[in-house]
């Protein structure tokens, strides 16, 4: 099992987001793996996704913490860097990834994708095209899929 | 008796003309209308076509209900539903079936209900009568009625209540009887109605009956007695071995019918239940010392077992094995001189001790099913042996806990095929095992098991590969498995499955390769991550080793859509190496071992108990040892009687475990009163050392701040809050007593002398860059702060592994980190990316930071031996000259990193085994130190050393440090002391005078007597914080 040979790192980190969760952010490893987290982000204030819980994946592969952890938006939501497979467009989770970074870092970073939005580096072009030419209306859409899809659950 | 005694011949006069075919009822009824003319009750039977059909037409409806033979049970071709294991009820069985195979022989439409119904004996009640001027003539037939069930308000059977409640809740209690000239005659007395009316109900129990005298004219309340016969339907004992939950966890007062009835009806058991519910419950009863088989017992003193040890302590003179005579007093040694030896097979390469011989002959015997013929004729000790009153000789078994009742004897061995092995450490159980293995083993379920299999089938546990039903995984029966109730296509078959300690899989496979004659045993080990899940491949070798983690893991990931691993395999047999370690029930360990599927189950322990009697549930749970197995069982009749300090639950689970258990010690002896084992002479020291004045100010320093702290935890009663900081204060003060270096280099201040020219060195590399990129330059205000950060010793922890630091680097920029772990993360080996800045830096322009070591001072310069370290030295200089070998042992691998600068400036050679060390390497040390001569020490960890290891090439051991729990300790330092050891082996403890290391040796002492003691939570609690006082006293 993963679980056997799970590195320090791992655990400490694991530890640490248990006893100290950032605020706004919970990841709980799963029971049988601990390598998968299930991670619940709310909603930054004064952003589209206020009052939303986002349902995110996250698994760190064997070689973690030198490669990124791949992270993955379980919630639908509507947002110019994530496409509708929930995949993100964030630097540090690819070529700017450091092992310095940690999974709490990786999921501050992406809370604050929510709050800022960046439709010039898109990954879901319908998306990013609505953003820029109608900003009211595409916050709009994304108020309606928050309410849609992220509220309760 | 009178009337019954002259009803039983006049029967066998009747039968011995009529023959067989008819029942003692039938003829008995004849006799009835024939008013006991026994002429006239022949002519009866056989001028009445069908007289077996009963025919009372004038038989009130309600009578009819209860007196009637059933039809449809009647007609029922199973009438003895017991699935017989035992040779003994197939013998009663074949009684029964001889007598209902002749009755239908007379007449096939409808005569089973002779053997249907088993008369369990006649006895008298007396009635009240309930009219007035009726007559009742002696000899005269009565019917009784039973009020039929209010679903509202059923009646408990047991319920005793008295006063007026008592009074309303039994008017539908009432039981009354009639006959067929006058109506209600009157009714029988509550003791008799209670009992009677949940088993007649049930159809469990039939009643006849006959007036023995009355008065000639009956008034109310007039007392008339009756002579009953009570009949016990056969169909009872179908589910025998339900032993059902539902009664274990009812009321402790709740009465059972049967047993009660049995009691009315004057039937004494011939052979009594060691144990009933009297005896725990009240307490009363004085157990009979004499005919226990097991001495010990009585020994304990109620109601606290805990004095017990206290008492014994005195009488002990065995120094060497304390917590051995302990567990000898609760789980009792077997007397195993009287078994017999069974030669190995020629695969096995070496030559077994006689004990060895008898402990393969105990196994095979054990696995064989019809167990030793003791264990099989012990009565199970909470069954009462009733015989029947019917003439086919039937025994019935009674439950004197549950009530159940049951044909099959039930002896204290039930379903289990395997045991424990609990000899004590050294004796060599891995290689009795290897000889179990060899002598026989097959595949799981085999066909040409036959009798394995009809076993297991009646238990439910698995059946027949012919027969893989869904419903045959059952082997999860424990609650809480709902998983594992799945369905599963099927279990391939599999041989054996050895599950023990990560460190001990080498050790197996070496025993097993050295052992036993090539090619006779394929293994295959099954541990880390590339470990095979094919069903195919486990079920492929011969023995599977594998490691209590693998099989959590593999347990717990059942749920997921994983087929294959441990738990897809039918094993034929089980093995838990050091088997304790599933001790607590609750724990996914001991859950998941209880789940797997095998024919064969082994628990190999030196410690069956450990800390607590509820230590033996688990290992019983996974021997599927019933009803040992259910908890309710467990707890209502062992557990919560020994909490409650009822020394007589001790008792009985030493009867549970007496067949199932075989333990020696290194003590025990043979036939010869010789001993079993001659192992060379172990001599055991302890070496009180003394504080040098320097450590000794040191110590009384940090003393003295503790004992502030502690008595601020005393002070406000939150001692037990505060646990883990009190243990931290003990750590520091026992590391102390070790060496000073210890508690030093726990963040103690401490100069580094090359700091400042670090810092100008630092600075000056700025500089030199100023002139380039002048804004990749930290400011100097960073750097003054991580300076600073490192002249202060602050403790920091490398970004990338989250340790503290280890080699730490420093970068150009500033940043503190491990040299591996920057460099791991570097693409090319000269130079990268800071991980926490990104700024390119080169390989060469890292600084090595001032704390690579684990110490805050530079041990190695400025080396102090601490007296404990002389002393060792001291002892180690005297046996490097003789050429033995030794191990030391310590619980703090800081302190071992501190011993091997020692043996290094004394140049000693020496290995080290710890924690940090993968099964190879540890297997490659243990190896290396037994083969190569100039390596005089192996520095051990006492954990990493706590089980199985074998290290009989060292005859020295050195425990540095107690430890809490002595069984630990002595563990470790059996890993010396064992087969294979041909050396006087000498033990030697350290101890530092006047300090908590003197005193922990008066908790350990205490706590050898707590182990054995039962004591409640509170006690318990009160006890931690009794300890705690004294260590700070």
């Amino acid at each position: 099992m993963a679980n056997s040979n799970l590195p320090r790192r791992i655990i400490k980190e694991t530890q640490r987001l248990l006893s100290e969760p950032a605020p706004g952010i919970s990841a709980s490893p799963s029971e049988d793996n601990m390598r998968y987290f299930n991670v619940m982000i709310l909603g930054p204030t004064q952003s589209p996704y206020e009052g939303g819980v986002f349902k995110l994946e996250l698994f760190l592969p064997e070689e973690y913490p030198m490669a990124a952890p791949k992270v993955r938006f379980l919630t639908k939501i509507y947002h110019p860097n994530i496409d509708k497979l929930g995949r993100i467009c964030l630097d540090i989770l690819k070529d700017k990834w450091s092992p310095a970074l940690q999974i709490r870092t990786v999921l501050l970073s992406i809370q604050a994708l929510l709050s800022a939005p960046n439709p010039d580096d898109p990954l879901s072009e319908n998306i990013a095209k609505h953003w820029k030419s109608n900003e009211a209306e595409a916050v709009e859409t994304a108020k309606e899929w928050t309410r849609l899809y992220a509220s309760g659950a | 008796m009178g009337i019954s005694k002259v009803t039983d011949e006049l029967v066998l006069m009747v039968r011995s003309i009529v023959g067989a075919e008819y029942s003692n009822m039938d003829i008995v009824r004849a006799l009835h209308m024939a008013k006991n003319d026994p002429t006239a009750a022949i002519n009866i039977i056989f001028d009445t076509p069908g007289f077996r059909k009963p025919e009372i037409p004038k038989k009130p409806e309600p009578l009819n209900r209860n007196l009637s033979p059933e039809p449809a049970t009647a007609a029922n071709p199973s009438v003895n539903g017991t699935d017989d294991h035992d040779s003994k009820a197939k013998n009663q069985n074949l009684k029964v079936e001889d007598a209902r195979c002749s009755s239908s022989n007379g007449c096939s439409s409808s005569s089973s209900m002779g053997s249907e119904w088993w008369l369990v004996g006649c006895g008298e009640v007396a009635g009240i009568s309930t009219c007035k001027g009726r007559t009742l003539k002696p000899g005269e037939e009565v019917f009784f009625t039973f009020p039929v069930e209010r679903k509202s308000s059923s009646p408990s059977p047991g319920k005793s209540g008295g006063g007026r409640g008592r009074q309303v809740s039994s008017s539908s209690e009432i039981v009354r009887f009639s006959t067929n000239a006058c109506g209600e005659i009157g009714r029988i007395p509550y003791e008799w109605a209670r009992c009677l009316l949940p088993l007649v109900r049930d159809k469990k129990v039939r009643i006849d009956g006959h007036c023995k005298s009355a008065p000639p004219v009956l008034g109310i309340m007039d007392s008339i007695i009756l002579s009953v016969s009570v009949y016990i339907n056969s169909s009872m004992f179908q589910k025998s071995h339900q032993a059902s939950l539902k009664a274990a966890s009812n009321d402790e007062s709740v009465i059972h019918p049967l047993p009660t009835l049995f009691q009315l009806l004057g039937l004494s058991p011939f052979q009594k239940a060691e144990f009933t519910p009297g005896d725990l419950y009240t307490k009363k009863r004085p157990l009979n010392l004499e005919d226990s088989f097991n001495v010990s017992a009585p020994l304990l003193p109620i109601p606290k077992f805990k004095s017990q040890s206290t008492l014994d302590g005195s009488k002990m003179e065995n120094e060497e094995s304390i917590s051995d005579n302990d567990l000898d007093k609760i789980v009792g040694v077997a007397d195993s001189s009287e078994l017999l030896e069974m030669e190995p097979p020629s695969t096995l390469q070496c030559e077994l001790h006689p004990y060895q011989k008898q402990a393969l002959h105990w196994m095979i015997q054990l696995e064989r099913g019809h167990c030793l013929d003791e264990a099989a004729s012990t009565l199970h000790p909470c069954w009462d042996a009733y015989r029947l009153a019917d003439k086919r000789g039937l025994v019935i078994y009674l439950n004197a806990f549950s009530g159940d009742a049951t044909t099959e004897f039930p002896s204290t061995l039930r379903m289990a095929r395997g045991g424990i092995l609990a000899d004590s450490m050294g004796l060599g159980k891995t290689i009795m095992t290897i000889a179990l293995l060899l002598t026989h083993s097959e595949r799981g379920g085999s066909l040409g098991n036959q009798l394995t299999a009809q076993t297991l089938t009646g238990n439910g546990e698995a059946s027949l590969i012919s027969d893989q039903s869904p419903t045959a995984k059952k082997a999860a029966k424990i609650s809480g498995f709902e998983k594992l109730l799945k369905p599963k296509s099927f279990l391939t078959c599999g041989g054996n499955l050895i599950i023990c300690p990560m460190t001990l899989i080498g050790q197996w496979k070496a025993e097993i390769e050295t052992h036993a004659q090539p090619g006779t045993l394929s293994i295959y080990i099954h541990y880390g991550q590339n470990r095979s899940r094919d069903a195919l491949v486990l079920g492929q070798s011969d023995v599977v080793l594998t490691t209590y983690g693998v099989l959590a893991s593999e347990f717990s990931a059942e749920n997921a859509d994983v087929t294959g691993g441990l738990f897809s395999v039918r094993w034929f047999r089980v093995v838990l190496d050091e088997a304790h370690t599933i001790k607590s029930s609750k724990s996914q360990i001991s859950m998941a071992a209880a789940a797997l599927v095998a024919d064969r189950r082994w628990c190999l322990t030196g410690t069956p108990i450990q800390n607590n009697l509820e230590d033996l549930y688990s290992l019983l749970r996974f021997l599927k040892v019933e009803p040992w197995g259910s908890w309710a069982w467990w707890n209502k009749l062992v557990q919560k009687p020994f909490e409650e300090g009822d020394a007589r639950s001790l008792k009985l689970a030493q009867s549970i475990l007496k067949p199932i258990m075989l333990r020696r010690t290194k003590s025990s002896t043979d036939k010869e009163g010789r001993p079993i084992l001659v192992l060379p002479p172990a001599d055991i020291q302890v070496i009180y050392c003394e504080l040098t004045e320097a450590e000794r100010d040191f110590y009384d320093a940090l003393f003295k701040r503790s004992k502030v702290k502690f008595d601020k935890f005393v002070e406000q009663g939150r001692i037990l809050h505060n646990y883990a900081s009190i243990l931290e204060l003990l750590l520091r003060l026992r590391q102390c007593c070790d060496h000073p270096f210890l508690v030093m280099s726990r963040g103690d201040t401490q100069e580094f002398s090359d700091l400042n020219k670090l810092t100008r060195r630092f600075l000056k590399v700025g500089q030199d860059i100023v002139d380039g990129q002048a804004r990749d330059v930290p400011s100097l205000a960073y750097v003054e702060e991580v300076v600073e950060e490192l002249r202060k010793g602050e403790v920091g922890e490398c970004p990338i592994c989250l340790e503290a630091f280890e080699d730490a680097v420093l970068t150009p920029c500033a940043h503190r980190l491990c040299r591996e772990c920057l460099l791991a993360s570097w693409r090319s080996s000269t130079s990268g990316f800071c991980p926490v800045c990104r700024k390119m830096i080169t390989k060469q322009e890292l600084l090595t930071a001032p704390t690579q070591s684990r110490f805050r001072i530079d041990i190695e310069r400025n080396w102090v031996e601490s007296s404990k370290v002389s002393a060792l030295l001291h002892e180690l200089e005297i046996l490097r000259l003789a050429g033995s070998k030794s191990i030391v042992f310590s619980q703090w691998t800081a302190f071992l990193d501190l011993l091997q600068i020692a043996f290094s400036r004394s140049d000693i050679q020496f290995l080290r085994l710890d924690g940090t060390l993968n099964q190879q390497q540890r297997e490659k040390v243990i190896k290396q130190f037994s083969e190569e001569d100039n390596i005089m020490v192996l520095l051990m960890s006492l954990k990493a050393g706590g089980v199985g290891i074998n290290l009989t090439a060292a005859s020295n051991a050195f425990v540095l440090d107690p430890w809490w729990n002595p069984a630990v300790e002595e563990q470790a330092v059996m890993r010396v002391h064992r087969i294979g050891q041909t050396e006087k082996v000498m033990i030697k403890r350290f101890i530092m005078k006047g300090t908590v290391e003197e005193r922990m040796e008066a908790v350990q002492a205490r706590k050898q007597r707590m182990i054995s003691g039962a004591l409640t939570d509170q006690e318990v609690r009160s006890a931690r914080i009794e300890e705690l006082k004294m260590l700070f006293a």
